[in-house]
């Protein structure tokens, strides 16, 4: 169990920067997620923190003690890959006593951690198996169980759950989520699965293009986005965004235009949460152009003078059909400066 | 939604007429099958099946009596299997009607042929002066080494040279897979040329430098030659096997505490392994059947191998004793054959290792 401490840590191949200089703190038995898009450069702070890449600048903290230079196999992390890298040759017994054959450890010793090891995650009775002889999700406890038969200090799990089907990808999520308290490791989480992030990890540290955009909970990202990447990235079905221009006191969106108070920029992007559309009332008027029920909610695509909007609304669809005409509200949008992608507090909207 | 057109659709399905027409048609394809691997194999086959008949059989000549005989028995077996095959779906049925005919074969085969067999062309195993007997003393004949001292060397090029090939081609092959370095690009196009590179055009310039270095004459020389020959191919294939074996495992390992040589050895090298057995039997049998290197860079009878040895024993100009050179011929090709036959499994995967880099 230790505190993580990124100082200035970038990391470059060549002229290609992916990751760019971060600073993060991870505290004691913290379970944290490095959300983004692929290429974000979310795995690449994973290795370094493995020690398996070098930073090329900056400072990886330990509890205090610079392991910049320390060897990946004297860190004591753990680590499950996106592949399981389980290795083939070796029985499900054997892969999880490796890591132990490196440290000295007495050899009835060892086969009781590993037999706890596989008991924590409940596969006591594949221990004599092939990793080919087991499903995605037995091989995924097998990657686990090798990653904590060390007790590591820092546990890493790189995209764990991408390669499970989606029934047993819950199952996993609720079993690491526990798994994870119990122990009290600190651990990280990296994926691009924003549903993994937010139901699993304390914090969710959002990358993009090598950058953190935001970090905080999953209400933070989701109701208080600090960018315009932020606001994009999370939710699903994503935020409406409406780009207008500002002018003389009001903006101008698609055919209309209303009133704006508190900022003069010029370009502003307006973001509306799909749910906080609100159909069959208010001062506005569209279309409906298609209706994707989902049984428990229904997507609406409206056509309106301010653009195409996405709005959802929970229950059946039974009320509208396409092609309706109806009024509708939006809720109080998120306004961000376009140029900057930086959400802005000032602007208020009168719509 | 009508669609352009109309298939007309027959008013009732002859199910019984379907049944008998799907297992016609597999029956066909059945026969097709064994028809043209059977013919495919016979130029293959036959010349081997006369080469070890006349070298059981031979006296002094290289008849084709026996070979005959043989194939007379043979090719109604083999259409009688055909037969069989076809005749009986059910695999348990079949294999004791099969067992019967094998054991029909067997007997006609030893009545039929019996008389003529004899190991008597193999007598230059164990009279290692043969060659004195047949060529004369004073002649020829006591330029030749026994046979088992050719054997030996044989033995000692292509062992040293399977080990050689494995060894090298392993480290460079991982290397090639997983480290970038300048002209990385480049070694890899040169490593295919070299491969495609006609070796007998070599052979003047590899012969004046074994003569410079020292090597002419000796079996170091001819080990490094084909050692240098080979390579390229193995390289290439080996690091289409290292290729295929994802990094994660390595990063894994090195996370897991294993440092990058326990992480290779450990974990990378069993992944490899029908790579390196394949590699090594194709070493193996290459310098095995070595002839053109051999021929050109050594001279003492001491350095012979098989292929020298049974070239010789085949130039006379008094008359050559086709039995015995069957005979010898067996002999030489009997490892190859048997190495061939257990390895093929790990052989043909090879190409698909190599497809992968």
């Amino acid at each position: 169990m230790s505190r993580i401490e990124l100082r200035a840590v970038a990391k470059r191949w060549g002229d290609v920067t992916a990751v760019e200089p971060t600073d993060l703190v991870i505290g004691d038995g913290e379970f944290v997620a490095i959300l983004g898009p692929s290429g974000c450069g979310k795995s690449t702070t994973l290795f370094m923190l493995a020690g398996i890449y070098v930073p090329s600048e900056g400072e990886i903290r330990f509890d205090d003690a610079v392991v910049n230079e320390v060897e990946a196999r004297d860190r004591n992390v753990g680590i499950v890959f996106q592949s399981y890298a389980l290795y083939p040759h070796m029985t499900v017994r054997d892969n999880i006593l490796f890591p132990l054959r490196f440290k000295s450890v007495a050899r009835d010793q060892a086969r009781a951690r590993a037999d706890a090891a596989a008991k924590l995650v409940r596969i006591e009775e594949l221990l004599d198996r092939k990793p080919a002889q087991l499903s995605g999700g037995q091989q995924q406890r097998v990657a686990l169980a090798r990653a904590l038969v060390k007790e590591p200090q820092l546990l890493l799990l790189d995209e764990p759950l991408s390669n499970l089907d989606a029934s047993l990808r819950m199952t996993m999520r609720a079993e690491i989520r526990g798994l994870q308290r119990k122990l009290g490791v600190t651990t990280i989480l990296v994926t691009h699965d924003q549903i993994e992030a937010t139901t699993m990890a304390d914090r969710v540290i959002c990358m993009s293009k090598g950058r953190i955009e935001q970090i905080g909970t999953a209400d933070d990202l989701y109701h208080r986005p600090d960018s315009l990447f932020v606001a994009g990235f999370i939710g699903s079905p994503p935020i409406n965004l409406l780009h207008g221009i500002v002018a003389d006191g009001r903006i101008a969106l698609g055919e209309t235009s209303f009133g704006l108070s508190g900022t003069t920029a010029g370009r502003i992007v307006l973001g509306i949460r799909p749910e906080a559309v609100r159909l069959g009332a208010g001062k506005l008027q569209g279309r409906i152009d298609d209706i994707e029920p989902h049984g428990r909610e229904a997507i609406y695509h409206l056509a309106t003078p301010l653009g195409a909007i996405r709005a959802l609304e929970p229950g059946s669809n039974a009320r509208f059909r396409i092609g309706d005409a109806l009024a509708f509200e939006l809720g109080t949008p998120l306004v961000f400066d376009e140029t900057t992608g930086r959400r802005l507090d000032g602007p208020t909207l009168d719509l | 939604m009508q669609l352009a057109g109309e298939i007309a659709r027959p008013a009732a399905q002859d199910w019984p007429r379907l049944v008998a027409r799907a297992r016609v048609r597999r029956r066909a394809v059945t026969i097709f099958l064994y028809a043209v691997l059977i013919l495919g194999s016979l130029p293959i086959v036959v010349p081997y099946l006369w080469l070890f008949t006349v070298a059981l059989s031979g006296r002094t000549g290289a008849g084709t009596t026996v070979l005959w005989l043989t194939l007379a028995i043979l090719m109604p077996a083999l259409v009688a299997a055909l037969v069989l095959r076809i005749a009986f779906e059910d695999e348990r049925r079949r294999r004791r009607f099969e067992l019967a005919l094998a054991a029909v074969t067997l007997i006609a085969l030893a009545f039929v042929t019996g008389p003529y067999l004899h190991t008597d062309n193999f007598r230059f195993l164990w009279i290692t002066d043969i060659a004195n007997q047949l060529k004369g003393e004073s002649g020829t004949g006591s330029r030749y080494p026994s046979v088992w001292t050719a054997f030996g060397n044989s033995l000692f090029i292509a062992l040293t040279q399977m080990v050689l090939v494995v060894s090298v081609s392993t480290m460079a092959g991982y290397y090639l897979s997983r480290f970038d370095f300048a002209g990385r690009a480049g070694y890899l196009k040169g490593l295919l040329v070299l491969h495609a590179f006609p070796a007998m055009t070599l052979i003047i310039p590899i012969f004046l430098l074994t003569y410079w270095v020292g090597l002419l004459d000796t079996l170091t020389g001819v080990i490094l030659v084909v050692v240098a020959l080979e390579l390229p191919f193995a390289i290439f294939v080996m690091k289409g096997f290292f290729d295929a074996v994802p990094w994660d495992i390595e990063m894994s390992g090195m996370v897991d505490g294993a440092s990058r040589r326990q992480a290779f050895f450990m974990l990378i090298l069993p992944q490899v392994k029908v790579g390196m057995l394949a590699i090594g039997v194709f070493a193996f049998l290459r310098g095995w059947e070595e002839y053109v290197f051999v021929r050109t860079l050594l001279f003492k009878n001491t350095n012979w191998t098989m292929s020298l040895y049974l070239f010789w024993m085949n130039e006379d100009v008094m008359g050559t004793d086709y039995a015995m050179v069957s005979a010898i011929g067996v002999f030489y090709v009997l490892p190859s054959v048997v190495l061939y036959t257990i390895c093929q499994k790990y052989l043909t995967q090879m190409s698909i290792g190599g497809i992968k880099g």
